[in-house]
């Protein structure tokens, strides 16, 4: 336990539970370490508590409160016992809130009714014998007609129905009928099922304006008993959520103590614990280990075999630059060990394509805006990280949107002289086309590559082979198309052919009768590219669309107003949209050439500590 | 006569490749939205796949647009 503590305070030792990574004469030798009684007891214990204070924290308002430096350990068993009496005193005060909200809920539905009968009494005036029937919501002035003409059979005239809306527009009413006449009255209002207004028994007994004062009375009382409640319970948590957070995340450090300890074996002499860690961090471990004990526990590394790499978890580990876009790999299954993490490519394209799709000067300055208001507010993750993505994405929409000449559309263009460095994006479409199979055509080579080198590293000839054809196959039908579409290309059309028809049965023999599917479908994700065309058109059609209905109102204000907001629109799209099409052409198209995902993710005993 | 036909053409490269999306988006988000009643955790996957189909109309308007410009 307390080696297990040392480790858990580094922060960079993940335990093993399985024995195999010893080897099978180890397992015969070795068996789990059994907890003491004691030990038995305190895990108990510990976790019951932790589940009391649980449901407290949940009870109790979650204010922010200051900082407790209390230790735990002295006062654990007084602060167990105050657990108990608060969460008595928690209950309590709940189900009296929970009672007094239904109560609440209940008469806020007379809130309305009761006011428009009120209108009504003057004109019925009880204290002169008559008994006033009340009748609940009408459906409508014909059911009031349709009673008019029941009521004068049965009564002859001796009665007066009085409507009234209430603020809700419902049609209430009250029906004044001589007391002998009264069940009759009931009888056909229960066969017309127009149901007689019912209230709790609490005023069911009052007179009307009584049951009107006695409402407003009981609801003030309501909602003064609710303010005393919360009260009660701020001023209590106050003063023990420091504690309990305190004790909770000691709990916490114990409880992971304890249940690591399932992963720690023993023989007669001594125990073993199995772990990973970086090995950047062994002589650290080491280290600390050696002041610790002084030379009792004693750390060896073990050879990593091929049959362990499946077990290796996988720790993402970048440079600052690319850290933030672990946000979009983890997105994803963990690369496994050995293969590429895909962290760095997402960081270089992603943003990439993302100012090549949305490109304009105009929608990157706000970018810019947004992302230093992200930064700006409290740390919260992963908003800064998103942040920081998108600044790089604005940097990349600014640069394109000089490369196109787009500033808000073709306003640039119009009122300050922008033109393109490289093209006009909402006429020269088939230049922007070829720009974007071009694209495309890199980056699932880069893709193909990246799946050769890491077949080639894990010794897979046959899949190296599969991959290289692959690239011949792509880069031979890239040079055919440019020699049909550019015939003074002076490169032999023959040549290249016979390359690819040799090439398909070589890859049939490499890569299974499957292989010419799985060219098609790389020629597939190359024409997938030509989104990056599709989507940056729509963007910069929609602004130019902005621009001319703002044009058309005739007057600067409306203007402004309209194509205003017909640009917030086309940025909200054009944040989401290539962001989505960006990760897209990411997961599907390129990172099915070379990523393998199943990797064991990386939790060191203690959370990772750099 | 002949850009009646071009643009009915462009219109039924990007209208049927719509209809589509549409379709096969709509069934992909009702699943979605199932799925994320259980787990909200796949929020982002759920978009990422909601967005897949969108190739079929993305390549309906390259079509389309090429159709137009007369390539």
């Amino acid at each position: 336990m307390p080696a297990i503590d040392s480790a858990r305070q580094l922060g960079a030792l993940q335990l093993e539970p399985e024995i195999e990574a010893l080897g099978a004469e180890a397992g015969d030798a070795l068996k789990s370490l059994m907890l003491s009684d004691e030990e038995l007891s305190e895990h108990f214990f510990y976790a019951e508590f932790k589940e009391k204070i649980a449901e407290l924290l949940k009870i109790w308002p979650a204010i922010d409160v200051r900082e407790s430096y209390l230790a735990p350990l002295p006062v654990i068993d007084i602060v167990a016992a105050k657990v108990d009496e608060h969460l008595k005193l928690g209950r309590e005060w709940q189900r009296e809130e929970e009672d007094l909200r239904a109560e609440e809920v209940n008469l806020r539905r007379y809130q309305d009714l009761l006011p428009a009968l009120e209108s009504l009494l003057g004109d019925v005036g009880e204290e002169n014998g008559l008994l006033a029937v009340i009748g609940v919501t009408f459906n409508s002035r014909e059911m009031v007609t349709q009673l008019e003409k029941i009521f004068n059979r049965l009564c002859t005239g001796r009665f007066d129905i009085l409507t009234a809306e209430t603020a809700k527009g419902d049609l209430v009413g009250i029906i004044a009928v001589e007391p002998e006449l009264a069940e009759t009255i009931k009888r056909s209002l229960v066969d017309e099922q127009v149901p007689e207004l019912t209230f709790p028994d609490a005023f069911a007994d009052l007179k009307l304006p009584e049951k009107i004062r006695y409402l407003r009375k009981r609801m003030a009382e309501i909602g003064q008993q609710r303010q005393l409640l919360a009260s009660r319970r701020e001023t209590l948590a106050r003063r023990w959520l420091p504690i309990y957070r305190r004790v909770d995340a000691w709990l916490d450090r114990q409880l992971a103590v304890l249940q690591a300890t399932a992963s720690v074996f023993e023989t007669g002499h001594c125990f073993v614990i199995v772990g990973w860690i970086p090995e950047n961090r062994l002589a650290e471990l080491r280290q600390r280990f050696e002041e610790d004990f002084g030379g009792r526990i004693a750390v060896e590394k073990l050879d990593l075999l091929e049959s362990d790499l499946e077990r290796v978890p996988v720790a993402l580990m970048n440079p600052l630059y690319f850290r933030p876009f672990e946000i979009l790999t983890r997105l994803l299954p963990l690369p496994s060990y050995g293969s590429f993490d895909p962290t760095p490519f997402l960081g270089i394209f992603f943003p990439l394509f993302f100012g090549m799709i949305l490109g304009d000067i105009g929608y990157g300055m706000l970018l810019v805006v947004l992302t230093l208001f992200l930064l700006a507010v409290p740390r919260r993750e992963p908003w800064h990280d998103v942040a920081r993505v998108l600044g790089v994405c604005a940097a990349y929409t600014i640069l394109f949107g000089l490369l196109y000449g787009e500033l808000f559309g073709d306003w640039g263009t119009a009122k300050l002289g922008l033109h393109p460095l490289l093209f006009e994006r909402s006429e020269a479409i088939a230049p922007m086309l070829f720009f974007s199979l071009a694209v495309g055509v890199m980056h699932v080579l880069l893709g193909l590559l990246l799946g050769l080198y890491k077949a080639w590293r894990h010794r897979q000839p046959r899949k190296a082979m599969f991959k290289m054809l692959q690239i011949v196959v792509i880069v031979a039908l890239v040079l055919m198309a440019l020699i049909a579409l550019y015939p003074e290309f002076e490169i032999g059309f023959g040549p290249i052919l016979v390359l690819v028809v040799a090439a398909i049965p070589l890859m049939v023999l490499f890569g299974g009768m499957l292989a010419p599917l799985e060219l098609l479908k790389s020629i597939g994700n190359i024409i997938s590219y030509t989104r990056i065309m599709a989507i940056g058109l729509t963007s910069v059609l929609l602004a130019i669309i902005a621009n001319r209905l703002g044009g058309m109102t005739g007057s600067l204000l409306a203007g402004i107003l309209v194509a205003g907001m017909l640009h917030l629109f086309n940025l909200a799209l054009g944040i989401f949209a290539p962001t989505v099409h960006a990760l897209r052409l990411h997961y599907v198209e390129f990172f099915s050439k070379f990523f393998e995902g199943g990797g064991r993710r990386y939790t060191p005993l203690g959370g990772q500590k750099r | 006569m002949e850009k009646i036909w071009l643009a009915f053409a462009a219109a039924l490269a990007i209208g049927l490749p719509a209809l589509a999306t549409a379709w096969a988006q709509s069934r992909i988000g009702a699943a979605g939205a199932g799925t994320l009643a259980e787990k909200p955790e796949l929020s982002a996957t759920i978009i990422i796949l909601v967005a897949i189909p969108e190739t079929m109309v993305i390549l309906g308007f390259v079509v389309a647009a090429m159709i137009l410009l007369m390539i």
